[in-house]
Order: C-alpha cells, then sequence, then structure tokens
C-alpha cells in the first residue's frame, strides 16, 4: 500500500512540483496582500474607535461566509483564474491579522502609554516607537494563522481554474483514486506545516528583547 | 528591532514581487482557453478539443480542467477567455435546456439541439457547435448481484421497493427538476432516504453498501470497474444530453477555421466509446490528456 503510494508520487513528481509550486505562489500573493490591508486596517481601528466595530463586524460576516458560496458569488464578478482566486484567499486570511493588529495594539498596558506621553512623544511616535514594537508578536501570530489558513483555502481555487494542489485532490476524488488525492493532500499539509515553521521563526525575530 | 522588521518587510515584498510577476503571465494572442466541469468525462473531452486544436490550427490551447460544476463553466464562459474565464468547453443539451435556459425538457434529441442552438445564440451570443454523438443522460444504477437477487430491470420495478432502499445522488441531481425532483413524481419513487454526495463518493457509497441506488451517468467508467447496472428509464423521463462544444461566437469570428476544426468530432464518439474512455482514466488510471491522444490517433484525427 505504501510502496504503491510512493510509486505513484515518483510517477506524478512533475505534477506534484508544479502545483506545490502553484499552490505557494498563490498563497503567497494572499497572504501578502492580507498583510497589506490588515495591518494598516487594525491600525485605522485603533486610531478610531468608532469604525473599529464596523469594520470588525464586516470582516467577520465575511469570514462567516462557507467559502464555496462566495466562490461561487465571485465568478460572475470576477471570472476564474489566478486573480479571483488570490481575491478570495485574501479575504479569507485577512480576519486574523485585522483582529490580533486591534488586539495588539488596544492590549497594551496603560503606564506603559502613560510614560509615552509623559516623556513628550506625539501621537506618531507613539504608535511607531511604542505601540507597534509592543504588539507585533501578537500582529505576527496572527499573520500566522492567516498563512496556515491560507494555504488550506487555497486548495479550494482548484474549482475555479487556479491550479494548486486542489487540482490533484479533486481529480483524485472524481475518479476515485486515494493516490491521486493522497498526493495532493500530503504536500498541502507539508506546505502548511512549512509555513506555520517559517512564520514562527519571523514571530520570534520580531519581537523586541525588551519582553522576550 | 527596527532594522530586523525592515528585512522582514523588504523579503516580503520582494518574494511579492516575484511570485507576482511569475504569476502575471501574460495570455498570448491567439490562445483558446478551454474550461471542464469536475468530472472525468468533461476532463477527458476538454483535452480532446485542446489536442484538436493544436494540432490543427497555429493556435495555442490552454486549459481550465475541474472548474466546479456548470455554474462556473458558464459563467467563465460569458466572461471569455482574454477575461479570466473561458472561451469554449463541453456542454449537454439536457443542462442547456433545463438549467440554463430554465426551459421545459423535451425527449426528442433534435429538438433540444434546435431549441439550445437558438436560444444560446440570441441570448448570450454563445454557438452550439455539432453534438459529438453520446448521450451522457442520467440514470439510475444498482450493483449488479442487487439487481438479480431482486429481479429489478427498469425504473418502475425499483419503485416497488424503493421504500427500503437509500438513493446516494450527486447534489446537482437532487435538486434539479429534471433530476430527482421530476423523476419522484414520475415513478412515484419513495426512497427511505435520499443523501447528496460528490459524483465520485457515490460509487465508494454504494461499493459499501451505504446506499443501494445512485444517480450516474450513462457513459460512466466508474460503472464498469463497481459492476454496476443500468436501469431503463421505462417511461423516458431523463431529456436526452448529447455533448457538444460550446463556444464563444466572438472566438470563431476572430478565429474562423475553429468551427471545422472542432466540427471533426460531429458524431465521432458512441456512448460506448465514450464509456471506455471514461474507464481508461477511472478504471485503468490512465491520465486524461494520453486518453486523448489516443482516441484521435485511433480515428485518424491527429
Amino acid at each position: 500500500m505504501i510502496s504503491e503510494y510512493l510509486d505513484f508520487i515518483v510517477q506524478r513528481m512533475d505534477d506534484i512540483l508544479l502545483f506545490s509550486t502553484q499552490h505557494l505562489q498563490l498563497s503567497f500573493m494572499a497572504i501578502s496582500i492580507a498583510i497589506a490591508i490588515g495591518v494598516p486596517l487594525g491600525i485605522t481601528m485603533m486610531m478610531f474607535p468608532r469604525v473599529s466595530s464596523l469594520i470588525l463586524g464586516i470582516a467577520n460576516a465575511v469570514q462567516a461566509m462557507p467559502s464555496l458560496a462566495l466562490m461561487g458569488f465571485l465568478v460572475p464578478i470576477l471570472g476564474i483564474g489566478t486573480t479571483p482566486s488570490i481575491m478570495m484567499v485574501t479575504v479569507y486570511a485577512l480576519l486574523p491579522i485585522i483582529k490580533n493588529t486591534y488586539t495588539g495594539l488596544t492590549g497594551i498596558d496603560k503606564a506603559i502609554i502613560e510614560a509615552g506621553t509623559g516623556m513628550g512623544m506625539t501621537k506618531f511616535q507613539l504608535m511607531t516607537m511604542v505601540r507597534i514594537p509592543l504588539a507585533l508578536p501578537v500582529i505576527m501570530a496572527g499573520i500566522r494563522i492567516a498563512a496556515v489558513m491560507a494555504v488550506g483555502y487555497t486548495t479550494l481555487v482548484a474549482l475555479i481554474g487556479a491550479g494548486g494542489l486542489g487540482q490533484l485532490i479533486y481529480r483524485g476524488i472524481s475518479m476515485v483514486n486515494s493516490k491521486m488525492i493522497m498526493a495532493g493532500a500530503v504536500p498541502a499539509m507539508i506546505l502548511a506545516l512549512l509555513i506555520d515553521r517559517i512564520f514562527s521563526f519571523l514571530e520570534r525575530l520580531v519581537t523586541p528583547k525588551g519582553i522576550k | 528591532m527596527n532594522k530586523k522588521l525592515a528585512i522582514f518587510l523588504s523579503v516580503l515584498l520582494v518574494a511579492t514581487l516575484v511570485t507576482g510577476c511569475s504569476l502575471r503571465g501574460r495570455k498570448a494572442e491567439g490562445t483558446i482557453v478551454i474550461g471542464s466541469k469536475n468530472f472525468t468525462e468533461q476532463v477527458i473531452v476538454a483535452n480532446i478539443v485542446a489536442d484538436l486544436i493544436e494540432v490543427h490550427t497555429d493556435l495555442k490551447a490552454e486549459l481550465k480542467t475541474n472548474l466546479g460544476g456548470t455554474s462556473v463553466c458558464f459563467e467563465a464562459l460569458k466572461r471569455g477567455g482574454t477575461n479570466n474565464g473561458i472561451d469554449a468547453y463541453v456542454e449537454y443539451t439536457g443542462t442547456g435546456l433545463v438549467n440554463l435556459l430554465d426551459m421545459e425538457p423535451t425527449t426528442n434529441p433534435d429538438e433540444a439541439y434546435e431549441i439550445v442552438s437558438k436560444e444560446f445564440k440570441d441570448r448570450w451570443n454563445l454557438v452550439w457547435l455539432k453534438p459529438m454523438g453520446f448521450n451522457n443522460t442520467y440514470t439510475l444504477a444498482v450493483k449488479e448481484s442487487f439487481a438479480e437477487e431482486n429481479g429489478i430491470k427498469t425504473f418502475s420495478d425499483l419503485a416497488k421497493i424503493s421504500d427500503q432502499l437509500v438513493l446516494g445522488g450527486s447534489m446537482e441531481f437532487l435538486e434539479r427538476p429534471d433530476g430527482y425532483q421530476g423523476l419522484k413524481k414520475v415513478y412515484g419513487f419513495n426512497f427511505k432516504d435520499t443523501k447528496s454526495m460528490d459524483p465520485g463518493l457515490m460509487y465508494t457509497a454504494i461499493d459499501k453498501g451505504e446506499v443501494q441506488v445512485i444517480s450516474a451517468f450513462a457513459t460512466d467508467g466508474l460503472l464498469v470497474r463497481y459492476n454496476l447496472k443500468i436501469l431503463e428509464d421505462d417511461k423516458r423521463f431523463f431529456p436526452p444530453y448529447h455533448a457538444a462544444v460550446l463556444i464563444r461566437q466572438d472566438t470563431l469570428d476572430k478565429y474562423p477555421e475553429l468551427e471545422d476544426v472542432l466540427n471533426k468530432l460531429a458524431n465521432k464518439i458512441s456512448n460506448e466509446e465514450m464509456q471506455k474512455l471514461n474507464y481508461k482514466v477511472d478504471g485503468e488510471g490512465k491520465d486524461p490528456s494520453e486518453v486523448s491522444k489516443e482516441f484521435l490517433k485511433e480515428k485518424g484525427l491527429i
């Protein structure tokens, strides 16, 4: 059984490598875009508490929407292929980043902020020199969750022609070929674990010495 | 700390740019995008269409297979290959008539083809090329041994004992007016339970005995692999589902040679042949692109 599976992997190595690369590229693009949108949004929420519940509400609602439904809804608007797929994965990766950025920035000990203010720091200085550095580990943890989720969601976008490892999984299901399903699922798992490791390393890297 | 953060951000930025550029891959002029739904037969015929195009024209064919069902394919087709969509895929007349046009099913294959040809042209500027020959109608299948033991040959036979059986069907089948919803009324089926599942998983379910009857396509290769028997639709409920290439008119305008090339497939694939092709993939584990090339060579088309 296991040797059969290994044979299959060797036979399909080209496909598996190609789909893994696509998978990684798609998830990576989505994560980057989600960071570029999510972190500034989280900061905005902290600075303007009145909009925070609105933004969080929208992000929560989008997250709660079943991914297949979102896909069916996006295809007539955006079409199929790479771009709509990246957008879909981005949407799902946003929430943990927004939430953690907001929580990280607001959860800082009041005494530290007061000390900063006492030293005559401007709001901008407080943000860049106190709040963000102290919140970074929490923000990074959010990014890490988002990254692992993104790798998972990327398997779904094979259904809208973006390729990736989902391609092998869905093909395997329609052919009732469990080897092919595994050939897609196992590399997807490995990618998720790998990304988790990389981001956990980055998390430690950006944690300020003072709070390690 | 700030230095580290700067390193992290710049690494992220560079990586994003690199992957972004590599994904961008501009679509070359003269590329036809062929889509397919997410079952084996569709992937095979999409490969056949793509191979024919590449061999007989100077155009390139790009495959987008395993798209999530009729609606994804159709919406993508309406957008077109240059607009994050596709230019052509293989559709079935019955599906076009009942699902996409939302019209009453008919049992006459020619009439079905005429209606879809006219309506698709008028409503969406889409063209149905000549039917390929096979009729991939919905049907119900049971295990051969089960059919023998209970003496079941037709849907009417099955209806008599349906209250003791569980039906497994694809979600699409269970919901479609030309699927289980209509079938129930015509034959008076009264299954103990119906379970909806992915088409591929139905076969494992009937093999394990979790369901006794499944919805199937007449040309399914898995029917052979799992020793299943197709029952006769004795009241002729299911409309015909003849397969044909559905293509955008503007693609044909741009590349007029496509019509003749793709019409080479007219009446070239019978039900038995399609089932054999499906079996090569589902039963023997061959690659759809390999099966497509074999078939085209056999028919002298490449």
